[in-house]
Formats: structure tokens, sequence, C-alpha cells
């Protein structure tokens, strides 16, 4: 149990970037709608998020300075605050979508209207927020989010034609009715969720909340190969199942129930059970990450004092800023809106954010100033730079599409 | 009078020329004599404006320093910001309003940091 | 968190150069118990005139200066004096990655508005003075 909660700030980051609400359901629809056959943008996306979240994660372990401050020491006003804009609006969208996810995975469960759960689902994650060591917090949702794995045993439960699902992957075609910009749409959809700024943003000030320090360096780089990897998987089970089940009768996922329904071909009522609990404390992950995130990036970038490890009345303005962010979260539920539709349009927002969050991460990992010996070595370096470019050619594709498809139509 | 009153500010020549524009100020720590230690750090004092001839100064630094990764990106800053020199401060001869005015003869030093 | 765990980055009894725009602008500034005060917004610097003359003696370094400036970085212009706080030169314990000062950040007039959020707002909600647990 212990390894387990060594890992367990990992696969929290992991669960709140890769497995959020609309995540969830995104990776449903790309399952319903192209079968496995943007499979392959998976792996490109962890890796590159494994690489970047691991360089933040040393850089934070080493100096100390968790990934906003570098930002705002390196690029210059007018970039970082491009970047603050973005990222802060990136995090509120979320929080947003996650607690009314809460809210529908709540209902989910007990059938009760989503608007009386969504001030229920704020309050829990405010009262998490201001009272529960983030010790706790991270080891309590990463365990329980593990849950989320019945999605994978499904796939195996439905004993699918792997060939067929083999074919999917290694020779990706484009079914009937679907257009080769909805294509690239959804993979830039699923590479952006890979390597959400917010995953690096919480994991390098979790790893400044943890204390990490030099002799953390091979903890940090187990956290990423455990975590990122595992949503990755997780991610194309939900695909499969989506694939398996509802793509042969051209089913159109638009909501989470309908997540759930190869689940409960697969295993029945108990499976659902698992998943629902497993989605209860993702989508409750997710808020919290995203609602640190906040926290975090204000007030790194105006220099405030930051940390749940610091009492509230230490760090005052930084839990008044996640304060505000809850209420205005619940503000713009309450007002119908649906918290999946909310995060389509955070894409926006990551196409500024990506480029200007991992140039400074992949500097400042090289600054001898900063690192001391523990700068990068040169293949880490030369896959970083890779990476850099296809985030800059995916930024500048992803606005033009998105008008194009129309989000994804 | 504040740093950022300094920064970007144009440079000239003694005839009125402009030579390019102040990116950054160069500053050393002087040593402290050991007797005195009533603690902290001495007060910098300016070595000389770095002289750019480009606007947009160079917030990464790679001209300045000998850090070589990540290759590609350090030899494209380096490229764009060549030309990057320390003139030392005994060659400016003023400062006036919006501009820095430098000697009839200076000099153009290296801009490395040395460690 | 202790700096002391970091590598060093020089020592600060060498003629050790530092740029202002690499190495002082927009770097933390730290008390002297490592909780975080401001950030470096402008530097105080004596020995220039503005109009002619006076560059005799290098010019030094009086003071740091912290505010809200992000208005005027971005888009240019200045901010009234009187709203740019000062924290004089002297209080400075040490420079390396981030700025740490000799002082306690109770004492600054930059930590204003830190103490009035806690005092007005933090504190007065429940569990706002106990550490988390």
């Amino acid at each position: 149990m212990k390894s387990l909660f060594a890992v367990a700030l990992g696969i929290l980051t992991a669960i709140g970037g890769f497995l959020d609400i609309g995540d969830l359901v995104t990776n449903a629809v790309v399952g319903a709608r192209f079968g496995l056959s943007l499979a392959w943008v998976v792996p490109v996306g962890v890796l590159g998020i494994c690489v970047f979240a691991q360089m933040s994660g040393r850089v934070a372990a080493v100096s100390g300075r968790a990934t906003f401050e570098i930002i705002r020491e390196r690029l210059g006003p007018r970039m970082a605050v491009a970047n603050l804009c973005a990222s802060f609006l990136i995090n509120l969208l979320t929080l947003t979508a996650e607690v009314g996810g809460i809210a529908l995975a709540l209902q989910l469960a007990s059938s009760v209207n989503p608007k009386l759960w969504i001030p229920v689902a704020a309050l829990a994650v405010w009262l998490v927020i201001w009272r529960v060591k983030f010790s706790v917090m991270e080891n309590v949702t990463g365990v329980v989010g593990l849950c989320l794995v019945m999605f994978a045993v499904a796939v195996f439960l439905l004993g699918p034609d792997w060939g067929q699902l083999a074919d999917q992957v290694f020779t990706p075609s484009l079914s009937d009715g679907e257009n080769l910009a909805a294509y690239w749409y959804y993979a830039i959809a699923l590479f952006g969720a890979a390597m959400t700024p917010y995953e690096v943003f919480f994991f390098s000030s979790g790893a400044v909340e943890e204390k990490w320090t030099v002799r953390d360096l091979a903890k940090s780089r187990l956290n990423v190969l455990v975590g990122f990897p595992l949503g990755g998987i997780l991610s194309v089970a939900i695909a499969a199942l989506s694939a398996i089940v509802l793509m042969p009768g051209g089913v159109e996922v638009s909501s989470l129930s309908q997540v759930l329904i190869p689940v409960a071909e697969a295993g029945g009522k108990l499976a659902v059970a698992v998943i629902i609990l497993g989605i209860v404390a993702a989508t409750f992950g997710a808020a919290l990450e995203t609602a640190l995130s906040g926290g975090y990036t204000l007030a790194q970038f105006l220099g405030w004092s930051w940390g749940k490890f610091r009492r509230p009345v230490e760090a005052a303005r930084f839990h008044l800023t996640m304060l505000v962010l809850l209420i205005v979260a619940v503000g713009v539920l309450m007002t119908g809106v649906d918290p999946i539709l909310v995060t389509e349009y955070s894409v926006v927002f990551s196409a500024i954010a990506l480029p200007l969050t991992y140039l400074p991460v992949l500097i400042i990992s090289n600054d001898p100033q900063y690192m001391g010996e523990h700068v990068n070595g040169p293949v880490v370096n030369a896959i970083g730079t890779v990476y850099l470019v296809i985030i800059v050619a995916a930024s500048a594709a992803a606005i033009p599409l998105m008008i194009v498809t129309g989000a994804g139509q | 009078m504040l740093l950022t009153d300094l920064l970007d500010l144009p440079v000239h020549d003694h005839n009125g020329d402009r030579v390019g524009w102040v990116c950054d100020i160069r500053f050393r720590i002087p040593a402290r004599p050991a007797a005195s230690d009533s603690g902290g750090v001495a007060s910098p004092e300016v070595v000389g404006i770095l002289l750019s001839p480009r606007r947009r100064g160079s917030y990464l630094g790679f001209e300045r320093t000998d850090v070589h990764a990540p290759v590609l990106l350090a030899w494209w800053i380096r490229w764009r910001h060549r030309g990057t020199c320390l003139v030392p401060w005994s060659d400016v001869d003023h400062v006036e309003d919006g501009a820095v005015v430098l000697d009839a003869q200076y000099r153009r030093e290296s801009p490395l940091l040395s460690r | 968190m202790s700096t002391s765990e970091h590598p060093s980055t020089g020592t600060d009894r060498g003629g050790r150069l530092i740029d202002a725009r690499l190495h002082l602008l927009d770097r933390q500034i730290l008390d002297c118990d490592g909780v975080p005060v401001a950030t470096v917004d402008d530097i105080e610097l004596s020995g220039i005139e503005s109009d002619g003359g006076g560059t005799s003696s290098a010019p030094r370094i009086e003071a740091i200066l912290t505010g809200s400036t992000l208005m005027t970085r971005i888009f240019g212009g200045r901010l009234p004096r009187s709203r740019l706080h000062r924290i004089t030169w002297d209080d400075v314990a040490e420079i390396g990655i981030t700025l740490r000062l000799r002082v306690r950040s109770e004492s600054l007039d930059a930590t204003w508005p830190e103490r009035w959020v806690r005092d007005q707002i933090i504190s007065r909600i429940p569990g706002g003075r106990h550490a988390p647990d």
C-alpha cells in the first residue's frame, strides 16, 4: 500500500488530466465515431507528457521552483501574461466542468437531479482544499480513482475480435460519414488532453508541496512512469469499449450515461457500480487538481505565498483565489449550461497555453543556475525539442480546425 | 532613476546616430571584506549596458551564457541576437530623457558572463 | 523549504556578475523564513541623473521596488512612485535563483495586501487558522 501511495501524485495528476469528465466523454465519442483509428495519438501524447512532467518534477525537486514561477521568470511579461490568462481560463472552465461532472456522476448513482448535487459537490471540494492535507488528498483520490481500471477489465470481459481492433489501430482509416478535418480535430483534442498544461502545474507544485528534493528524483520518475501511461491505457480502453459496442450500431455518444453502456454489457451492475465510484473519484480528483492549479497559477505568477502545506492564514490570497473560483463555477453551472460543452471551448485556450508552458520548462531544465548538475541529457533535449515543434503545429491547427468542423460535429 | 527607465532606451553614439537599444544592465556584486560582516549582500554596482541591435530584448540570455542546450533553440536565439555587446559604463557619456548617449570612443566588449 | 539543500549559484564574496533582466527582474523575493513576499518589479539606482553628467562613479542599486506593475509592463507607462513598495538593499541577505531578505515579511509594506486578505477574509472563515489535517 505504501508503495502505491508513493505514486499517488502521478496517478492523481494523470486522472485529472486524461480522465476528467470532458475526456471520459471525448474518448467515448472518438471510439463510437472513429473506432480505434485515433489510438495512435494516445502514446504520442503520453510520451510527451511523461518527458515534460519529468522535467518539471526534476526542476521542482532540485531548485524548489514550481512551473509557473519559472514561466514568469523566463518568458518576459507579455508572454507570461498571455499564458496566465489562457491557463487561468482553462482551469476555470475545466473546474466548472468537473464540479458539474461530479454532480452528473452522483446523479447516475442516485437519480437525484444534478442541480441539487452541484452545491454539495462544490462544498465537498472546498472542504477538502481547506482542511485536508495534500498527501491525504492525493492518496485517497488516487487509490479510489484506480476503480477506473474496470474500463480495461471490461474490454477483456467483452471478448472482442482482437484482430479487428488491431486492424483499426494499425491501419487507421476513416469510417463512413466522417471527414478528414473532424479526424484531425479529434487527434489534436486527444493530444491536447494528454498534454494539458495544468497537469504540469499541478505535478510540479505537488512536488513542492511534498517537499521533494534531489533525493526524490527517482520517486518523481516513478510517479511519471506509472501515472501517465496508466491514464493513457484507460483512455484507449474507453475508446475501445465504445468501438466494440457503440460503433457498429452507429450510436452517438453525447452524455455520461452512454459511456456506461458498454461497461454494463461487459460486467453488469457490479461493473457499473465500480465504474461510477471510479468516475466520482476521478471527477472529484480533477476538480481538486484544477482548483488547486488555478490557485497555483495565479499565486506563482504574482509572487504570493502559496501552498496547502501552509495554513490558510499564511497563504491568504491563494486560498481566496480558489474560493472565488469555486463560487464562479457553481454560479455558471446553476445557469443550466452543459458542463461537458464547456470543456470543448477550453481547446482554444489550450492552444495558447501549451507552447508557452513547455518552452520555459525545456529551457530551465537545461539551466545550470537552477539545476546544478541535474540538467537534461541530450536524449531528453532531443525529444523535448521535437515535441515542442509538434505542440506548436498542433496549436496552430487547433483553432482553424475547431472553426471548420464546428468543434467536431 | 529606476531600472525600467533605462531598459529598452535607444542608444546613440556621439554623433546622434542610433547604434542599438539597451537590452540589459550588468552589475557586479563587489567582494565584501571578511572583516565587515554585517551580513547581507553588498550593493551591486553598474558595470555596463548591454547593447542590442534589436529592439525586443532577449529574456532568455543564450547569447550571454555558455549554456548550449537545447541545441536548436540556443543556436537560433544566439543568431537572432548576434551583435549584442557590453559597453562599459565609463564609456557612457550621459543619460538623457529618451536616450542613452555614448562617448566618442566607446568599446564593444564581449557580452559573455564569465563564471 | 531550505535553499541550502539546493545547488549554490555562487558565493557572495566574489566579484559576481549579474544581469538585471536575466537575474533580478521578476525573481521571487523571500523573507528570512522563506515565506514568499513579492516579485522584483523594478530596481532603484543611485548615481544617474536623467539630464546629463554625473557618471564619475558607478551607479549602485539602492532598493528593490515591488508593486502592481502588470499593466505597465505589458502596455508601457510608469506607476507613480507612491504605488511602488520599496525594500532597501540593506535588507537583502542572498541572491540566488530567488532573493532572500534578512527581515520578516510582516515588517514590510509590500506584504500589506496579503495581510489584509488574511485579517479581513481568511481568518473569519472557520478553520482558517489551523493547519490542514
